[in-house]
């Protein structure tokens, strides 16, 4: 796995947002254990104490549960909840933004909409 | 470090601790406190006192003030503490013509804390082959040898001066991976002087800096994060950044880096993107003489 880390943001919470990732694509189901804090430390090559704070911000979140004397574990619903935090963050952040660009390019829905149905037509050909 | 740590749980507790060779002070009535399940770096340039530091810590050099290691002192009650630490000093100082088995053999004779079962463990993960004189070993191989040793000792204080000076890049990784992996845990605590800050940033929880005998900073890695910031600001607003009294300023591509210490981050940010400094960048601004 690459380690690179940004040094604008804690890495802990960079750990925590990786696993985040993990879990919206499928890479960590439901009900999967996460690996242990040393394992993970040893690898990543990162204090223990950071990987304890980063799994302690996903159970803070409800997104991962301690159940004790077998390690951290993936709550039935985290990804479920996830999309949900991420359609609202996309629809509330980034989507103004996107909006904003297509109005300053002077893009419409119709173009937008003709330009997809286009390159559709197009992937069907090439195939 | 500092504040919660003022208890008697310290795994190590100095106060005014100096050392003089003549006239020359190398430690200079210095105070610090560590306390259990840390990972230390304590890092200076050449001759700062790093050594003689740990030294003093070891029971390998007398000293004044108060020192106290997991609550002994080091320079009465040595045999009691080697009991509890292990070191590896940056003068790989196994003899040279033992042999493996014999340097096993040795260890489990000297120290009451020893697994033999631990260390061939340790060994069988590595091409190290017991039959062999330290001499003839890789200076890689004698490194994760000396590990091997002091890993497999059930110490609650590890000392490391620059252990993994003269190794190569996949020795050094398999080093800090193994540390961490099989040795390190919460009641244990690791002291480690290096050159190679850098490779080690992300595995340390406290910093210390000394410079001249003396303690130029001595803080966690999470108030690094929280209390330093370093932001890159376009020179026309140079003058403006200056005002806010950064701790250094540094150039690159025209373009300023200023390092703040505890100044408001609303403030910076409205300067540019903050960042926190690396261990190096930090460790240079301080020795340039920015009060840490």
């Amino acid at each position: 796995m690459a380690t690179q880390w940004n040094d604008s943001q804690p890495i802990y919470w960079q750990l925590k947002e990786r696993t985040v990732a993990m879990i919206l694509d499928g890479t960590l189901k439901e009900g999967d254990a996460l690996p242990s804090v040393r394992t993970v430390a040893a690898e990543l090559q990162l204090n223990p104490i950071t990987v304890s704070k980063s799994y302690q911000a996903l159970v803070d979140e409800g997104l991962v549960e301690k159940r004790r004397g077998l390690g951290m574990f993936v709550c039935e619903g985290a990804r479920k909840q996830l999309i949900a935090s991420e359609r609202n963050k996309f629809l509330k952040e980034e989507w103004p933004a996107t909006l904003n660009r297509i109005e300053q390019l002077g893009l419409n829905a119709e173009s937008l909409l003709a330009e997809l149905a286009n390159q559709d037509s197009s992937d069907a050909k090439s195939k | 470090m500092n504040e919660s740590a003022q208890t008697s749980n310290s795994i190590i507790s100095a106060r005014g601790l100096t050392k003089r060779y003549g006239r020359t002070l190398a430690v200079d009535n210095i105070d610090f406190e560590i306390p259990p399940g840390r990972i230390v770096g304590l890092i200076g340039p050449n001759g700062a006192g790093k050594t003689t530091a740990l030294k003093a810590i070891l029971g390998l050099a007398t000293f004044e003030g108060e020192l106290k290691v997991l609550g002994l002192d080091p320079a009465r009650q040595r045999a009691r503490l080697m009991e509890d630490v292990c070191f590896i000093a940056d003068v790989a100082v196994l003899p040279r013509w033992i042999r493996v088995w014999q340097l096993i053999d040795l260890t489990e004779q000297i120290h009451p804390r020893f697994s033999r079962e631990k260390c061939l463990k340790y060994l069988a993960k590595t091409k190290i082959e017991q039959h062999k004189k330290v001499k003839h070993l890789s200076k890689g191989m004698v490194a994760q040898l000396h590990l091997a040793l002091v890993m497999s000792i059930d110490a609650r204080l590890l000392v490391l001066d620059e252990p993994t000076l003269g190794l190569d890049i996949l020795f050094r990784k398999a080093f800090y991976t193994n540390l961490l992996n099989d040795y390190f845990d919460e009641e244990r605590t690791v002291l480690i002087t290096t050159h190679n800050v850098e490779e080690i940033e992300h595995i340390l929880t406290d910093l210390m800096f000394i410079q001249n005998g003396k303690i130029a900073l001595d803080c966690s890695m999470e108030e690094v994060q929280s209390r330093y910031a370093e932001v890159m600001v376009a020179h026309e607003k140079a003058d403006e950044a200056r005002a806010l009294k950064p701790m250094h300023e540094r150039q690159v591509f025209g373009r300023h880096i200023f390092l703040f210490k505890d100044t408001d981050r609303a403030t910076l940010a409205r300067m540019g993107e903050l960042h926190t400094p690396s261990v190096a960048d930090l460790f240079v601004a301080t020795m340039e003489g920015g009060e840490a």
